[in-house]
């Protein structure tokens, strides 16, 4: 049980990092973007195909992949999300759908869809903690995680990232620090694209993985650990992420390793989700209703 | 005095000259339509019964997302529910297709209540997140549940001999989408289609008029779940066999996605698109491989994305150009067709 | 004043967070009675329609309506005994035409079942036409033939706002209440709307209970008013007695008005749609020369 829980935590720490991705465009724009699991995928295959079929070194796939992921971004940016912002959120929504299945079409157009594997950046067995294993892949997962945290603590604090926090607000708050919306609106999609590469990354070599894993496996706990937060913060988000990760892992050890129920990871978090959004629809950290 | 009679009878000649036009253009439009059926064999015959189904489904979507104004990105769950209920109806209880169908609509039905229920109490985005989530878990929970579905191998839906013919089974789909067509039809001519596009538009607004927003939600959501059920119980019948991976996720979504390029409350528009994202993965290899040159990297597994990838390119086409979708662009011929009648 | 009370609001209290938006607020209203409301911009008058809709849940107080408490009754339920009403935005749903909107608001009054109906039962296609026979009718006396079958959406701001009042009438009501009905109105289309409620006072037998500003409007219908300030009760009385009334002059000239509005000369001002809030009663004189005529 204590290595589910361990593994839990490090599962969880992915979530919370496209949870961070989800709940920025959330302040931002106030849509869902059900794309944000693409950006991871879109990483992981380029860096795949750098790293594995090219045989280029590891940290050009990992540079290469999330250039990627940026470019996702920005295009989603103009493309999807700047034209239809006049048009109902219902709308929008429906367009970000759109782009995640696009772009899973995408990858299965260009690559096949067979499952692959990455390789971790570091080999070796590492360390054992509550009775897993804990991989050098998992130990650069918390420094990864560490130094965006505070990087992004910092940059919330710049005249930039305040500005981007108060967009949602006030288009004007902006302005008046002489930053354009549509400055920002390209920032903040930068940056979800960014984060979503990172965890693309990360959860890439855990397994293997197909076209759409990230959609699949990763967006609805991701959701749930945004929602957990209360959509609109950014620490409770990740909080939230492993929150997620742990309640999934626990699931999976009592009722599908004790009492063998089909799914019970999935089953866990869709429990969870709807706990919070009947009983505290404002999250368990979030401030306002 | 001898003029004025005169004008009046030419109009009225001209009217009924534009009626007669009218219905013959229809009828042969929809002779058209019937040709695959009477001359296009079994081949075409399967086609058609798929294309119905995906009609049906295209309508439950409607009444969600055109009528009620909700959103729902598990609708799979509901048609795999459907699908399996029919297939152990008849498989396991040996009860005749009747039975099966029904079933299929009350298990579709039920469940969207119960998601309906639990998602009333959130709106909008979270409602699409609540479902989206609802239908991974349906998924990887229900659909592999072993004694329900019978596993990997699938559940067997045997159709009776009265409807063992490719053909026969088509009329039966046709028939249940005509059914599904004339409820939508009423039901948007007469007071709930009118409460719905209150509750759509403005919640207060509708309750102050005596509306019980909720109840209308609701029963949108049981609606919606029971044609969806219905048009799972047909696909069961249809393939003879019902998997878990014929209600991926993405399946899903690609329905959403069809139902707004066909348009929002537009009948015509939501079957065209239904139909033909139905035929697309049945016809595309066809086409393909008769192409002169080949495109390096197509096969099996490719002509699986690909109709997800059109009807995105659809979508973004239909959003950026034409918001209400195939129906707005059909709207002129449709307008001159029903001219005189109400809408 | 032997009248039958229809409406009855006892220590209404409503808050938002820690602003106290109606404060112990009680009020009656008579059958066939037109009753004004009336009060600053802010005293919570339109706060307290959404409480006796059931739109807002207030903290305190009970609403009794047609001798039945209503206060825990869901808007449709409430709207089902025979309030109705007409909204300052607007309770028009744009994407229907005018005909539509009119025969939306008969829903409670179709006389089939929404299951019926999606059947396409016989009696559903009878009473569709019935519906829309009736509909015309009630078209045609506000003036509406003209764009009965115009999208709402496409209309302009004084016609939409006549089809919010058919529609309210529409719902076949006991007492209508109505949010500022002459805002945006020319004084002689305001005037006409005078003649208009009492019309449907005297002959339909409605009870009216309405939030106005335009002062000779109220002068003119209203047999009762009630005045507002902070989301308490200042005053009540006749309207000329009202107008008269040192407190209410205070109320609006002093510091819940905004400096500078109206009041200077005997003209009165006409609220805007959406504009400053102006003093509506004239504070000077018995003799208000906005008013009419002599009536009150």
């Amino acid at each position: 049980m204590g290595a589910f829980i361990a593994l839990g935590v490090f599962q969880g720490a992915v979530y919370g990092l496209l949870a961070v991705g989800i709940v920025l465009v959330y302040k931002a724009k106030r849509v869902f973007n059900f794309a944000q699991g693409e950006f991871g995928g879109v990483a992981a295959f380029t860096a795949f195909s750098l790293v594995v079929s090219l045989g280029l070194p590891y940290w050009v796939g990992v540079a290469g992949g999330l250039a990627a992921a940026v470019a996702m971004g920005l295009t989603v940016e103009r493309v999807i999300v700047r034209p239809l912002e006049s048009e109902s959120r219902t709308i929008m929504l429906v367009a970000l759908v759109g782009v995640a299945l696009f772009t899973i079409a995408i990858i299965v157009l260009l690559g096949q869809p067979i499952p692959r594997v990455m390789p971790p950046l570091v080999q070796g067995t590492g360390l054992n903690l509550l009775g897993a294993g804990i991989l050098p892949q998992q130990l650069i997962l918390l420094a990864v995680l560490a130094v965006l945290a505070a990087a992004m603590a910092w940059f919330f604090k710049t005249d930039l990232g305040l500005a981007v926090l108060a967009s949602s607000q006030d288009t004007r708050a902006a302005q008046v620090v002489g930053i354009s919306p549509v400055a920002i609106s390209r920032l903040v999609w930068g940056m979800a694209a960014l984060l979503g590469g990172i965890a693309g990354l990360l959860y890439a070599p855990v397994g293997i993985f197909t076209p759409g894993f990230m959609t699949l496996t990763m967006l609805v706990p991701a959701f749930a650990a945004a929602v957990l937060g209360g959509m609109t913060s950014l620490p409770g988000a990740f909080v939230g992420g492993i929150a997620i990760g742990v309640v999934q892992n626990l699931g999976i050890y009592l009722l599908g390793q004790q009492l063998k129920v089909p799914g019970a990871a999935e089953l866990g978090v869709f429990a969870l989700l709807m706990l919070v959004l009947l009983i505290r629809p404002q999250g368990l950290l979030g401030k306002e209703a | 005095m001898a003029t004025a009679t005169m004008t009046f009878a030419r109009v009225k000649v001209q009217r009924r000259f534009g009626l007669a036009l009218r219905v013959t253009l229809v009828i042969a439009l929809l002779a058209v339509a019937a040709l695959p059926l009477v001359y296009g064999g079994d081949v075409w015959a399967q086609r058609i019964s798929r294309a119905a189904i995906y009609a049906i489904i295209g309508l439950s979507i409607n009444t969600l997302t055109g009528h009620a104004g909700q959103i729902s990105l598990g609708h799979q769950a509901f048609v795999g529910i459907g699908a399996f209920a029919a297939a152990f109806t008849a498989s396991r209880l040996g009860a005749p297709l009747g039975f099966g169908l029904a079933a299929g609509a009350v298990a579709g039905m039920a469940t969207a209540a119960v998601v309906g229920m639990v998602a009333l109490r959130v709106t909008g985005l979270y409602l699409a997140l609540v479902t989206l989530a609802f239908g991974l878990t349906a998924e990887t929970t229900i659909f592999n549940w072993r004694e329900f579905t019978g596993g990997g191998a699938g559940a067997f839906a045997p159709r009776p001999d009265i409807l063992s013919g490719d053909r026969a089974f088509a009329l039966l789909c046709l028939g249940v989408l005509a059914l599904v067509l004339y409820a939508d039809w009423r039901l948007v001519s007469t007071k709930a289609g009118r409460a719905l596009a209150a509750v759509r538009n403005d919640e207060r607004i509708a309750a102050t008029l005596g509306i019980d927003t909720t109840g209308y939600k609701l029963a949108a959501f049981s609606l919606s779940g029971l044609a969806a059920g219905l048009a799972g119980g047909l696909f069961a019948h249809w393939n003879q066999v019902v998997q878990a991976m014929d209600f991926e996720f993405q399946v899903a979504l690609v329905w959403v996605l069809m139902t707004v390029v066909g348009g929002l409350r537009s009948r015509l528009g939501v079957v065209l698109a239904s139909a033909f994202f139905a035929l697309l993965p049945l016809t595309l290899p066809n086409f393909l491989s008769g192409l002169p040159w080949q495109p390096p990297f197509l096969n099996e597994a490719v002509y699986h994305v690909l109709p997800p990838f059109i009807v995105v390119v659809m979508l973004l086409l239909v959003l950026r150009f034409f918001p209400g979708g195939l129906g707005q662009l059909l709207r002129p011929a449709t307008r001159w067709l029903t001219k005189g009648g109400r809408r | 004043m032997s009248r039958r009370q229809l409406l009855k609001v006892e220590g209404l209290s409503l808050r938002f967070g820690g602003l106290q938006v109606l404060d112990d607020l009680s009020l009656t209203v008579r059958e066939g009675r037109i009753v004004g409301l009336i009060g600053p911009n802010g005293a919570g008058k339109t706060s307290c329609f959404n409480c006796l809709t059931g739109i807002y849940r207030p903290q305190g107080g009970r609403v009794f309506f047609d001798g039945k408490d209503v206060s825990h009754l869901p808007t449709h339920r409430r709207a089902r005994r025979g309030i109705a009403r007409t909204w300052q935005n607007l309770g028009v749903i744009d994407a229907l035409t005018v005909t539509e909107n009119v025969m939306l608001a008969q829903h409670q009054r179709a006389g089939y079942s929404a299951l019926a109906g999606m059947l396409g039962l016989a009696g559903t296609w009878h009473r569709e036409r019935e519906l829309r026979r009736d509909a015309a009718e009630i078209i045609e006396y506000f003036g509406l033939e003209d764009v009965a079958d115009e999208r709402a959406g496409e209309l302009p701001y004084g016609v939409r706002k006549t089809c919010d009042m058919a529609m309210a009438l529409a719902t076949d009501p006991k007492m209508l209440m109505l949010d500022e009905p002459a805002s945006g109105l020319s004084p002689e289309e305001a005037l006409a709307l005078g003649t208009t409620l009492r019309e449907l006072r005297d002959r339909l037998r409605l009870t009216i209970l309405m939030i106005e500003h335009h002062v000779p409007l109220v002068a003119d219908v209203c047999d009762y008013v009630y005045v507002l300030n902070f989301g308490r009760l200042l005053t009540e009385g006749e309207p000329e007695a009202i107008q008269r009334h040192p407190e209410v002059i205070a109320a609006y000239l002093g510091g819940a008005a905004e400096p500078g509005a109206g009041s200077d000369g005997g003209t009165v001002p006409v609220a805007a749609a959406d504009g400053p809030p102006d003093w509506p009663l004239v504070p000077e004189g018995p003799h208000s020369d906005g008013r009419p005529d002599g009536t009150a």
